[in-house]
Protein backbone atom coordinates (compact mmCIF):
# COMPACT_ATOMS: atom_id res chain seq x y z
CA UNK A 1 0.00 0.00 0.00
CA UNK A 2 1.32 3.32 -0.56
CA UNK A 3 2.31 5.52 2.54
CA UNK A 4 1.30 8.97 2.70
CA UNK A 5 3.87 11.47 3.23
CA UNK A 6 2.43 12.17 6.92
CA UNK A 7 3.26 8.62 7.48
CA UNK A 8 6.43 8.50 5.52
CA UNK A 9 7.40 11.36 7.87
CA UNK A 10 6.42 9.73 11.37
CA UNK A 11 7.67 5.97 11.00
CA UNK A 12 10.85 7.61 9.10
CA UNK A 13 11.47 9.33 12.57
CA UNK A 14 11.22 6.68 14.82
CA UNK A 15 14.33 5.13 13.97
CA UNK A 16 16.72 5.80 16.31
CA UNK A 17 19.36 7.18 13.68
CA UNK A 18 17.40 9.71 12.47
CA UNK A 19 17.30 12.21 15.14
CA UNK A 20 21.15 12.13 16.63
CA UNK A 21 21.74 16.23 17.47
CA UNK A 22 25.56 16.67 16.41
CA UNK A 23 27.80 18.09 19.46
CA UNK A 24 28.40 21.26 19.91
CA UNK A 25 32.21 21.60 20.27
CA UNK A 26 34.06 24.08 17.60
CA UNK A 27 31.40 26.63 17.09
CA UNK A 28 33.44 29.46 18.73
CA UNK A 29 36.91 28.23 17.41
CA UNK A 30 35.01 28.33 13.49
CA UNK A 31 33.60 31.59 14.84
CA UNK A 32 37.19 33.32 16.14
CA UNK A 33 38.62 31.50 13.24
CA UNK A 34 36.44 33.35 10.45
CA UNK A 35 36.64 36.68 12.29
CA UNK A 36 40.28 36.74 12.41
CA UNK A 37 40.44 35.57 8.83
CA UNK A 38 38.27 38.05 7.69
CA UNK A 39 40.09 41.16 9.38
CA UNK A 40 43.23 39.62 7.89
CA UNK A 41 41.79 40.05 4.34
CA UNK A 42 40.66 43.40 5.36
CA UNK A 43 43.70 44.44 6.57
CA UNK A 44 45.97 43.21 3.36
CA UNK A 45 43.26 44.57 1.44
CA UNK A 46 43.87 48.19 3.03
CA UNK A 47 48.26 48.14 2.72
CA UNK A 48 47.19 46.94 -0.85
CA UNK A 49 45.05 49.88 -1.35
CA UNK A 50 47.28 52.55 0.15
CA UNK A 51 50.48 51.12 -2.09
CA UNK A 52 48.24 51.43 -4.78
CA UNK A 53 47.35 55.08 -3.71
CA UNK A 54 50.48 56.54 -3.13
CA UNK A 55 51.95 55.25 -6.40
CA UNK A 56 49.25 56.96 -8.64
CA UNK A 57 49.61 60.49 -6.61
CA UNK A 58 53.24 60.17 -6.76
CA UNK A 59 52.31 60.02 -10.77
CA UNK A 60 49.95 62.25 -10.52
CA UNK A 61 51.92 64.91 -8.74
CA UNK A 62 54.99 64.61 -11.24
CA UNK A 63 52.22 65.89 -13.96
CA UNK A 64 49.96 68.31 -11.66
CA UNK A 65 53.45 70.05 -10.83
CA UNK A 66 53.48 69.03 -6.98
CA UNK A 67 56.02 66.44 -7.06
CA UNK A 68 57.27 67.80 -3.10
CA UNK A 69 53.67 66.83 -2.44
CA UNK A 70 53.71 63.71 -3.94
CA UNK A 71 57.30 62.23 -3.02
CA UNK A 72 56.82 63.20 0.80
CA UNK A 73 53.45 61.16 0.42
CA UNK A 74 54.61 58.46 -1.12
CA UNK A 75 57.62 58.13 1.49
CA UNK A 76 55.14 59.14 4.60
CA UNK A 77 52.40 55.92 3.25
CA UNK A 78 55.26 53.92 2.64
CA UNK A 79 56.44 53.75 6.49
CA UNK A 80 53.29 53.22 7.12
CA UNK A 81 52.46 50.20 5.18
CA UNK A 82 56.21 48.65 5.78
CA UNK A 83 54.89 49.72 10.12
CA UNK A 84 52.21 47.66 8.99
CA UNK A 85 53.32 44.92 6.94
CA UNK A 86 55.38 43.82 10.39
CA UNK A 87 52.78 44.10 12.44
CA UNK A 88 50.93 42.18 9.95
CA UNK A 89 53.52 39.36 10.85
CA UNK A 90 52.79 39.28 14.28
CA UNK A 91 49.11 38.27 13.90
CA UNK A 92 50.15 35.27 11.07
CA UNK A 93 52.10 34.16 14.21
CA UNK A 94 49.17 33.64 16.36
CA UNK A 95 48.28 29.87 17.00
CA UNK A 96 45.11 29.15 15.31
CA UNK A 97 45.73 25.68 17.48
CA UNK A 98 45.00 27.76 20.99
CA UNK A 99 41.39 27.68 22.46
CA UNK A 100 39.23 29.92 20.79
CA UNK A 101 38.90 32.59 23.92
CA UNK A 102 42.75 32.86 24.25
CA UNK A 103 43.23 32.72 19.99
CA UNK A 104 40.61 35.65 20.74
CA UNK A 105 42.70 37.23 23.28
CA UNK A 106 45.74 37.19 21.67
CA UNK A 107 44.18 39.13 18.78
CA UNK A 108 42.87 41.61 20.78
CA UNK A 109 46.05 41.95 22.47
CA UNK A 110 47.96 42.33 18.91
CA UNK A 111 45.06 45.04 18.29
CA UNK A 112 45.71 46.75 21.07
CA UNK A 113 49.46 47.00 19.92
CA UNK A 114 48.93 47.94 16.47
CA UNK A 115 46.43 50.38 17.03
CA UNK A 116 49.17 52.17 20.07
CA UNK A 117 51.37 52.08 17.25
CA UNK A 118 49.39 53.64 14.34
CA UNK A 119 48.01 56.28 16.56
CA UNK A 120 51.54 57.39 17.26
CA UNK A 121 52.23 57.25 13.86
CA UNK A 122 49.20 58.98 12.71
CA UNK A 123 50.12 62.18 15.24
CA UNK A 124 53.22 62.61 12.61
CA UNK A 125 51.28 61.48 9.44
CA UNK A 126 49.15 63.98 9.23
CA UNK A 127 51.08 66.29 10.11
CA UNK A 128 53.30 65.63 7.56
CA UNK A 129 50.65 65.52 4.60
CA UNK A 130 49.50 68.64 5.00
CA UNK A 131 52.90 70.15 5.21
CA UNK A 132 53.62 68.61 1.73
CA UNK A 133 50.91 69.85 0.69
CA UNK A 134 51.56 72.96 1.61
CA UNK A 135 55.18 73.04 0.92
CA UNK A 136 53.92 71.32 -2.57
CA UNK A 137 52.09 73.75 -3.53
CA UNK A 138 54.45 76.90 -2.45
CA UNK A 139 56.93 75.22 -5.03
CA UNK A 140 54.63 74.99 -7.62
CA UNK A 141 55.78 76.41 -10.90
CA UNK A 142 53.12 79.32 -11.71
CA UNK A 143 54.43 80.69 -15.39
CA UNK A 144 57.87 80.84 -13.84
CA UNK A 145 58.30 81.53 -10.60
CA UNK A 146 56.84 79.07 -7.56
CA UNK A 147 53.21 79.68 -6.24
CA UNK A 148 53.89 80.88 -2.72
CA UNK A 149 56.19 84.12 -3.91
CA UNK A 150 53.56 84.77 -6.25
CA UNK A 151 50.90 84.62 -3.53
CA UNK A 152 52.87 86.81 -1.12
CA UNK A 153 53.76 89.40 -3.74
CA UNK A 154 49.53 89.77 -4.50
CA UNK A 155 49.24 89.50 -0.94
CA UNK A 156 52.12 92.62 -0.27
CA UNK A 157 49.81 94.99 -2.93
CA UNK A 158 46.85 94.90 -0.72
CA UNK A 159 48.53 94.59 2.82
CA UNK A 160 51.81 96.34 2.20
CA UNK A 161 52.57 96.49 6.09
CA UNK A 162 52.11 92.91 6.60
CA UNK A 163 54.86 91.23 8.93
CA UNK A 164 56.97 89.42 7.30
CA UNK A 165 59.92 86.58 8.68
CA UNK A 166 61.86 85.19 6.17
CA UNK A 167 59.97 86.62 3.04
CA UNK A 168 56.62 84.79 4.67
CA UNK A 169 53.40 86.49 6.19
CA UNK A 170 53.86 85.77 9.95
CA UNK A 171 49.92 85.03 9.95
CA UNK A 172 50.24 82.07 7.13
CA UNK A 173 53.17 80.36 9.24
CA UNK A 174 51.27 80.39 12.64
CA UNK A 175 48.07 79.44 10.39
CA UNK A 176 50.05 76.37 8.83
CA UNK A 177 51.60 75.86 12.96
CA UNK A 178 47.94 75.51 14.38
CA UNK A 179 46.40 73.68 11.68
CA UNK A 180 49.67 71.10 11.77
CA UNK A 181 49.38 71.33 15.62
CA UNK A 182 46.10 70.31 15.74
CA UNK A 183 46.42 67.21 13.29
CA UNK A 184 49.50 66.21 15.71
CA UNK A 185 47.10 66.59 18.38
CA UNK A 186 43.98 64.65 16.89
CA UNK A 187 45.84 62.22 14.80
CA UNK A 188 45.31 59.28 17.05
CA UNK A 189 41.52 60.64 17.40
CA UNK A 190 41.33 60.40 13.77
CA UNK A 191 43.51 57.40 12.66
CA UNK A 192 40.67 55.86 15.44
CA UNK A 193 37.89 56.79 13.26
CA UNK A 194 39.00 55.93 10.54
CA UNK A 195 40.07 52.41 11.46
CA UNK A 196 36.47 51.83 13.07
CA UNK A 197 35.01 53.12 9.85
CA UNK A 198 36.59 50.45 8.25
CA UNK A 199 37.04 47.45 10.90
CA UNK A 200 34.52 48.71 13.26
CA UNK A 201 31.51 45.34 12.27
CA UNK A 202 34.45 43.48 12.86
CA UNK A 203 35.44 44.67 16.19
CA UNK A 204 31.82 44.61 17.10
CA UNK A 205 31.23 40.92 16.38
CA UNK A 206 34.86 40.11 17.95
CA UNK A 207 33.03 41.89 20.79
CA UNK A 208 30.35 39.47 21.37
CA UNK A 209 32.06 36.78 20.55
CA UNK A 210 34.43 37.24 23.58
CA UNK A 211 31.21 38.48 25.71
CA UNK A 212 30.07 35.27 25.11
CA UNK A 213 32.66 33.15 25.92
CA UNK A 214 33.15 35.01 29.04
CA UNK A 215 29.65 34.16 30.05
CA UNK A 216 30.29 30.29 29.27
CA UNK A 217 33.17 30.21 30.75
CA UNK A 218 31.71 31.96 34.38
CA UNK B 1 25.80 28.11 26.27
CA UNK B 2 25.58 26.86 29.75
CA UNK B 3 25.45 22.53 29.93
CA UNK B 4 21.91 23.18 31.42
CA UNK B 5 20.25 25.47 28.80
CA UNK B 6 21.34 23.16 26.72
CA UNK B 7 20.10 20.19 28.25
CA UNK B 8 16.80 21.68 29.38
CA UNK B 9 16.11 24.14 26.60
CA UNK B 10 17.71 22.56 23.22
CA UNK B 11 17.99 19.21 23.75
CA UNK B 12 13.91 18.27 24.19
CA UNK B 13 13.60 20.46 21.33
CA UNK B 14 16.29 19.09 19.10
CA UNK B 15 14.07 16.82 16.89
CA UNK B 16 12.72 20.12 15.24
CA UNK B 17 16.25 21.45 14.70
CA UNK B 18 17.43 18.74 13.34
CA UNK B 19 14.40 17.92 10.70
CA UNK B 20 14.57 21.54 9.80
CA UNK B 21 18.19 22.02 9.48
CA UNK B 22 18.61 18.54 6.98
CA UNK B 23 15.69 20.01 5.17
CA UNK B 24 17.82 22.95 4.29
CA UNK B 25 21.52 21.11 3.93
CA UNK B 26 22.53 18.79 1.39
CA UNK B 27 25.47 17.80 3.49
CA UNK B 28 26.63 16.37 7.02
CA UNK B 29 29.08 19.48 7.76
CA UNK B 30 26.73 21.96 6.49
CA UNK B 31 24.18 20.56 8.77
CA UNK B 32 26.23 20.25 11.59
CA UNK B 33 26.85 24.08 11.23
CA UNK B 34 23.47 25.23 10.72
CA UNK B 35 22.43 23.14 13.86
CA UNK B 36 25.29 24.86 15.92
CA UNK B 37 24.66 28.15 14.94
CA UNK B 38 20.63 27.56 15.33
CA UNK B 39 21.62 26.54 19.16
CA UNK B 40 23.65 29.73 19.40
CA UNK B 41 21.29 31.65 18.21
CA UNK B 42 18.33 30.46 20.35
CA UNK B 43 20.83 30.99 23.65
CA UNK B 44 21.41 34.33 22.70
CA UNK B 45 18.12 35.17 22.48
CA UNK B 46 16.47 33.46 25.30
CA UNK B 47 16.36 36.82 26.93
CA UNK B 48 13.64 38.09 23.94
CA UNK B 49 11.20 35.09 24.49
CA UNK B 50 8.07 36.94 25.94
CA UNK B 51 6.66 33.55 26.60
CA UNK B 52 3.86 34.78 23.49
CA UNK B 53 4.06 31.45 22.04
CA UNK B 54 5.29 27.56 23.64
CA UNK B 55 8.72 27.22 23.62
CA UNK B 56 8.79 24.92 20.59
CA UNK B 57 7.18 27.66 18.45
CA UNK B 58 9.80 30.02 19.31
CA UNK B 59 12.60 28.04 18.93
CA UNK B 60 10.64 26.82 15.45
CA UNK B 61 10.51 30.53 14.47
CA UNK B 62 14.38 30.66 15.44
CA UNK B 63 15.64 27.35 13.49
CA UNK B 64 13.68 28.72 10.20
CA UNK B 65 15.34 32.47 10.51
CA UNK B 66 18.53 31.28 10.70
CA UNK B 67 18.65 28.49 8.34
CA UNK B 68 17.23 31.17 5.74
CA UNK B 69 19.70 33.59 6.35
CA UNK B 70 22.73 30.79 6.50
CA UNK B 71 21.34 29.70 2.72
CA UNK B 72 21.05 33.20 1.81
CA UNK B 73 24.73 33.98 3.05
CA UNK B 74 25.57 30.23 1.07
CA UNK B 75 24.06 31.38 -2.02
CA UNK B 76 25.33 35.23 -1.68
CA UNK B 77 28.96 33.73 -1.55
CA UNK B 78 28.95 30.95 -4.13
CA UNK B 79 27.15 34.06 -6.59
CA UNK B 80 30.56 36.11 -5.18
CA UNK B 81 32.60 33.20 -6.00
CA UNK B 82 31.58 31.98 -9.22
CA UNK B 83 31.92 36.28 -10.49
CA UNK B 84 35.57 35.40 -9.50
CA UNK B 85 35.76 32.74 -11.98
CA UNK B 86 36.16 29.99 -9.44
CA UNK B 87 34.45 27.34 -10.09
CA UNK B 88 32.73 25.87 -7.09
CA UNK B 89 30.61 22.72 -6.95
CA UNK B 90 27.81 22.26 -3.85
CA UNK B 91 29.19 19.48 -1.81
CA UNK B 92 26.81 16.72 -1.10
CA UNK B 93 27.92 13.96 1.35
CA UNK B 94 25.06 12.12 0.29
CA UNK B 95 23.69 11.88 3.85
CA UNK B 96 21.07 8.80 4.27
CA UNK B 97 18.72 8.02 6.67
CA UNK B 98 18.42 4.12 7.25
CA UNK B 99 14.69 4.95 6.33
CA UNK B 100 14.75 5.16 2.53
CA UNK B 101 11.48 6.66 2.06
CA UNK B 102 12.00 9.16 4.53
CA UNK B 103 15.72 10.20 2.39
CA UNK B 104 13.22 10.19 -1.13
CA UNK B 105 11.10 12.60 0.95
CA UNK B 106 13.33 15.18 1.97
CA UNK B 107 14.93 14.91 -1.30
CA UNK B 108 11.73 15.85 -2.36
CA UNK B 109 11.37 18.69 0.32
CA UNK B 110 15.15 20.31 -0.95
CA UNK B 111 13.54 20.98 -4.25
CA UNK B 112 10.48 22.92 -2.61
CA UNK B 113 11.24 26.33 -2.76
CA UNK B 114 12.66 27.94 0.87
CA UNK B 115 9.11 29.14 2.44
CA UNK B 116 7.21 26.33 0.73
CA UNK B 117 10.36 23.53 2.77
CA UNK B 118 9.34 25.72 5.87
CA UNK B 119 5.39 24.97 5.77
CA UNK B 120 5.91 21.84 5.07
CA UNK B 121 8.45 21.15 7.93
CA UNK B 122 5.28 22.87 10.07
CA UNK B 123 2.76 20.96 9.02
CA UNK B 124 4.24 17.55 9.18
CA UNK B 125 4.78 18.74 12.80
CA UNK B 126 1.42 18.46 13.08
CA UNK B 127 1.25 22.53 14.05
CA UNK B 128 -2.08 23.87 13.44
CA UNK B 129 -2.95 25.91 10.13
CA UNK B 130 -3.18 28.90 12.86
CA UNK B 131 0.00 27.98 14.36
CA UNK B 132 1.77 28.06 10.77
CA UNK B 133 -0.31 30.65 9.49
CA UNK B 134 1.43 33.19 13.02
CA UNK B 135 4.71 31.59 12.28
CA UNK B 136 4.92 32.62 8.62
CA UNK B 137 3.09 35.89 8.66
CA UNK B 138 -0.30 35.46 6.25
CA UNK B 139 -3.46 33.60 7.30
CA UNK B 140 -5.02 30.32 7.77
CA UNK B 141 -6.80 29.63 4.60
CA UNK B 142 -3.83 30.69 2.54
CA UNK B 143 -1.60 28.21 4.56
CA UNK B 144 -4.14 25.43 3.99
CA UNK B 145 -4.40 26.15 0.13
CA UNK B 146 -0.15 26.19 -0.01
CA UNK B 147 0.01 23.34 2.04
CA UNK B 148 -2.37 21.65 -0.63
CA UNK B 149 -0.28 22.78 -3.12
CA UNK B 150 3.07 21.72 -1.73
CA UNK B 151 1.41 18.19 -1.13
CA UNK B 152 0.60 17.67 -4.37
CA UNK B 153 4.23 18.71 -5.64
CA UNK B 154 5.54 16.48 -3.45
CA UNK B 155 3.65 13.63 -4.49
CA UNK B 156 4.90 14.40 -7.97
CA UNK B 157 8.63 14.63 -7.27
CA UNK B 158 8.14 10.96 -5.12
CA UNK B 159 5.97 9.51 -7.70
CA UNK B 160 8.41 10.29 -10.38
CA UNK B 161 11.58 9.20 -8.38
CA UNK B 162 9.98 5.77 -7.41
CA UNK B 163 8.85 5.03 -10.97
Amino acid sequence: MERSIENIWKEGFLKSDALVAPTINNLYTKKSIHIIDKFKRMFKINLIAIVAFSFIFLIASFFVGIPITGILFFMTLTVLVIINKSLLKGLEKIDKGLSSYQYLKAFNQWIEKQVTINKSFASFMYPIIFLSMVIGFWFKDAEGIPLGKRLISEVLKGFPDIYLIYGIPLIAIIAVLLIASLLAIFGGKIYQWDLYLVYGRVFKKLKELMADIEELKN
Amino acid sequence: MSNDFYKTSIIPYSGIIIKLCRAYTNSQEDFEDYFQEVCLQIWRSKENFREESEWSTWVYRISLNVCLTLLKKKKKNRQHFVSDSITTEETEDNYAFSDESLNLLYDAIRKLSEIDRAIIMLYLEEKSYQEIADIMGTNSNNIGVRVKRIKTKLKKILDGKIN
